[in-house]
């Protein structure tokens, strides 16, 4: 196994140096999505490394889209929706809650670092919290390298 | 008769108690539900040979009193036998077929009001290849050559058709690879009281030791079922003494406590290369799907969401399928080791599966299979 795991992570190393990492971040509708909106209205700072895709409500995240995400070869997911209370669906996110707790278990225990998986509640006027949200993480990710999931010939 | 109550009995009729794997009991129950129609439908197993039998339905009287014995190297699975009949139905069920039987009723899948589950206790089942495989090795006996087989003060005994009985403990067989399936070994659920009514041979003292059956009500079901027997005439019980009930617990407690230790020599925490370690047993997985068919917690059917992955995607470096089924099982297995059993490439999966439900199920406080509560999931409260 651990000849694997060393060439698994060679090109890992190579690779950090000026590498921008790929994050697929679920934003709902409503709050979220609406945050990242304001992010770039705000002209806040804030590094190229996201592919947002929008979702009408952080519920209907299912964590087989986060799985997918990652074996495409995305280097961090992100989940995030409405602050609880504020869903436009009355529950949803807390349904994504307590989904998301079984998703993180898998994940933690596949053996995929936590800060490849992150969760996040942001207002619509929450544009900085948003801006912020991604730069911490493309910097933690640019740390961690590119992910174990990735496939061969994925930049 | 009502909840609670202990009892200690046996089969009235003579051949029944002969072949029983103690007094028959079990098989004189099932047989009177039948009769006298608290079911319409019974689940027995039908032997093949020393080693292998599978689950009949039947709603034959005799077909049931002729089923008779406790086959330990038979690790069939019930609850989905029975899912999606609609049947008024009496069945045995080791431990994780409660389990799985009580799932199948939270997935609409089974009437549990309609189901008599007759609890067996029970200290492990034995793969049927690796039971052959052990007679060779570790008996030196040929499989052909087994007569009978049974447990006795922590010993494998197999009888051979030359009258001979060849012994040797269920630990120097395990230490060996042998012995009981790996998920029976890190089994807690001995004493099945999320039957209707629990029987083993623990408990029973003196003279009647080896003829009788331990039973102890766990619902008012179970408690229609042993007095229709009685009334039949099928089966005589009798108060256990205080030694037998207290043994019975002290075992139980022995056997539950040896369970947690096996827990942990499996699951040895992997501090570095968990995907590394999963991407290799999974490496030789040829996508038959068998793993999940035969999982009794899933209820899905032919089209699933697991399924639908089946194939593997473009590159992807581990199949959709199983981080599904990880995620899908971390509240729902029970742990019973059909998948292990059943996979054509003798992938661990059990031990794949539990790695992901051990925490989630510990977290959560919720143990699949032992009671009525809805995975919680289901439980989510209005902004909480
Ligand atoms: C695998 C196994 C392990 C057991 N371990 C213990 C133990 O450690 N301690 C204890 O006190 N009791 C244990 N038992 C229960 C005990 O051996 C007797 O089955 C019980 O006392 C009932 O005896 P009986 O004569 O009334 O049953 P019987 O009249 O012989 O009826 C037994 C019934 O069980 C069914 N059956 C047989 N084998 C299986 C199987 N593998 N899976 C599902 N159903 C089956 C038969 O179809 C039959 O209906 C175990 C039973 C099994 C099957
Ligand atoms: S998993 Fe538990 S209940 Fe099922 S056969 Fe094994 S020891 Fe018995
Ligand atoms: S995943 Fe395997 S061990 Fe768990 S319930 Fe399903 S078949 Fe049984
Ligand atoms: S039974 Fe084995 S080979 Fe078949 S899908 Fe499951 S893991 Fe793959
Ligand atoms: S609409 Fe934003 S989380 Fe439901």
């Amino acid at each position: 196994m651990s000849s694997e795991v060393a060439a698994a992570s060679a090109p890992a190393a190579a690779k950090t140096d000026g590498w921008e990492p790929k994050i697929v971040a679920f934003c709902c509708n409503w709050c979220s999505y609406g945050g990242a909106d304001s992010a770039g209205m705000g002209r806040f700072q804030q590094p190229a490394s996201t592919r947002i895709i929008r979702v009408m409500c952080s519920g209907r995240i299912d964590p087989l889209h986060v799985f997918n995400a990652f074996l495409e070869g995305a280097d961090a997911v992100l989940v995030t929706g409405c602050h609880i209370g504020d869903c436009h669906y009355v529950n949803g996110n807390d349904k994504t809650k307590i989904k998301y707790k079984y998703l993180e278990n898998v994940v933690h225990e596949l053996g995929i670092e936590k800060e490849r998986l992150q969760l996040n509640w942001i207002s619509a006027s929450e544009g900085e919290k948003f801006a912020n949200f991604i730069r911490d993480v493309t910097a933690q990710i640019k740390k961690l390298g590119p992910s174990p999931l990735k496939p061969e010939g994925v930049a | 008769m009502q909840k609670g109550e202990m009892y200690v009995g046996w089969s009235t009729k003579e051949d029944v108690r002969k072949r029983g794997g103690s007094g028959g009991l079990v098989t004189s129950m099932l047989a009177a539900a039948l009769e006298k129609k608290l079911v319409d439908a019974v689940v027995v197993l039908k032997k093949i040979n020393e080693f292998e039998a599978v689950p009949i339905i039947t709603s034959d009287v005799n077909e049931v009193l002729n089923s008779a014995g406790s086959l330990h190297s038979v690790p069939s699975h019930f609850a989905k036998l029975i899912a999606n009949r609609n049947l008024k139905v009496a069945l045995p069920a080791k431990g994780c077929d409660v389990r799985g039987i009580i799932e199948q009723g939270k997935r609409n899948a089974i009437n549990l009001d309609n189901t008599f589950i007759v609890g067996l206790n029970c200290g492990g089942s034995m793969h049927p290849v690796v039971t052959r495989e052990m007679l060779e090795v570790m008996y030196k006996i040929k499989p052909e050559d087994v007569h009978g087989e049974e447990i006795e003060k922590g010993k494998l005994i197999f009888e051979t058709k030359d009258g001979k009985e060849h012994a040797i403990t269920i630990d120097e067989l395990e230490e060996k690879g042998f012995g009981r399936r790996e998920s029976c070994r890190y089994c807690t659920i001995k004493v099945p009281n999320n039957s209707d009514i629990a029987c083993g041979n623990w408990g029973v003292t003196g003279d009647l030791v080896g003829k009788a059956t331990f039973v102890e009500i766990n619902s008012e079901k179970g408690a229609k079922l042993l007095q229709n027997a009685v009334d039949a005439g099928y089966v005589q019980v009798q108060k256990p003494d205080e030694k037998g009930v207290a043994m019975r617990a002290k075992i139980k407690g022995v056997m539950e406590d040896l369970g947690k230790k096996w827990k942990g020599k499996v699951f040895v925490p992997i501090e570095n290369g968990r995907l590394e370690y999963f991407r290799k047993e999974l490496e030789h997985c040829i996508d038959c799907g068998a793993c999940k068919t035969v999982c009794p917690t899933c209820s899905c059917g032919e089209v699933s969401k697991c399924t639908e992955y089946h194939s593997r995607g473009d590159a992807y470096k581990m199949s959709m399928y199983h981080l599904v089924r990880f995620l899908h099982l971390a509240d729902a297995c029970i742990g019973c080791g059909q998948c292990s059993d059943v996979c054509p490439v003798d992938i661990p999966l059990t031990r794949l599966y539990r790695r992901f439900a051990n925490p989630v199920q510990e977290q959560l406080k919720y143990e699949p299979g032992m009671d009525m509560r809805k995975p919680p999931y289901f439980e989510v409260k209005l902004n909480e």
